[in-house]
């Protein structure tokens, strides 16, 4: 194969969604929540952003490695419309996920690498405020 | 003991462009590509990464007056303001992001050494970057 046909680039999206949540978990009593999650523990939002890597190699006629509006339309379709302007409690894919940044990242890795084609999702990064960043790149220990 | 850090500059250029392939009828571009047939441009920003030891003497691993300035004039002088389908670098290949991350890594590669140059980020706007590590 032409070595110009096997350049693996790695291409980001950039995301935006606005949430309400509360961190609480489902065991613990009020008391106990506030005093592990402190402020977080009440019902509060942020404005995301969520950031989605994938790998490809560009096609030699068009140059693309990604089918841009195919990755924003699953992206769309499989968590934004989930997220966006809504509690994050009550979204299907965060079901039992305690809606931290980490618990973020982990669940929306696990519902795009379903709805993405095999091996394609390297990286998904939230972000929940400017000072904030998850990242998750499958790995387990 | 050598310790090992990266280093990364941004840099930014504006630059024209369109996805067309010349052998192609207007109605297979326009399908294939939509709006982006169409002559447009971007603010693009380039993030060049160089990665190596800390120079025990300088504390550096790169100087940036001297990346600044292989960056300034292999990348910068040639792509600002351009129209990137001109550029002979995109004759063969449509420059997408994917292509222009590639492209630049070509042009750096040679002046910085493939061992130094760690990754090329290109950022078409806020909402879409391409990284590229000379794999």
């Amino acid at each position: 194969m032409d070595a110009e046909m096997t350049r693996r680039v790695e291409l980001t999206r950039v995301y935006h969604f606005s949430a309400a949540h509360c961190l609480a978990h489902p065991a613990l009593s009020a008391a106990d929540n506030a005093a592990l999650y402190g402020p977080c523990a009440r019902p509060h939002g942020h404005n995301y952003y969520l950031e989605v890597t994938v790998a490809g190699v560009p096609d030699p006629v068009t140059g693309f490695a990604v089918d841009l509006e195919r990755l924003d339309q699953t992206v769309s379709r499989t968590v934004l419309d989930q997220v966006d302007h809504h509690r994050l409690e009550d979204a299907p894919i965060l079901e039992g996920v305690i809606t931290t940044g980490e618990g973020l990242a982990h669940a929306f890795w696990r519902t795009l690498r379903e709805a993405l084609p095999d091996g394609a999702l390297q990286e998904v990064v939230v972000q929940e405020t400017a000072k904030n960043r998850f990242a998750y790149r499958g790995e387990e220990i | 003991m050598t310790v090992q850090a990266s280093t990364t500059r941004r840099f930014a250029f504006s630059a024209g462009h369109r996805y067309h392939v010349a052998r192609w009828s207007a109605d297979e571009n326009a399908r294939a590509f939509g709006r982006l047939t169409v002559p447009h441009g971007h603010n693009y920003t380039l993030d060049v990464t160089v990665r190596g030891p800390i120079d025990p003497q300088t504390g550096m691993v790169i100087d940036l007056g001297e990346l600044k300035a292989i960056v300034n004039a292999t990348v910068i002088e040639r792509f600002d303001h351009a129209d990137l389908n001109a550029d002979a670098l995109f004759r063969e290949r449509i420059p997408t992001t994917e292509n222009i991350a590639i492209a630049v890594w070509e042009l750096l590669a040679p002046k910085l050494g493939p061992d130094r140059l760690a990754r090329v980020r290109v950022w078409e706007d806020p909402t879409l970057f391409v990284d590229y590590d000379g794999r």
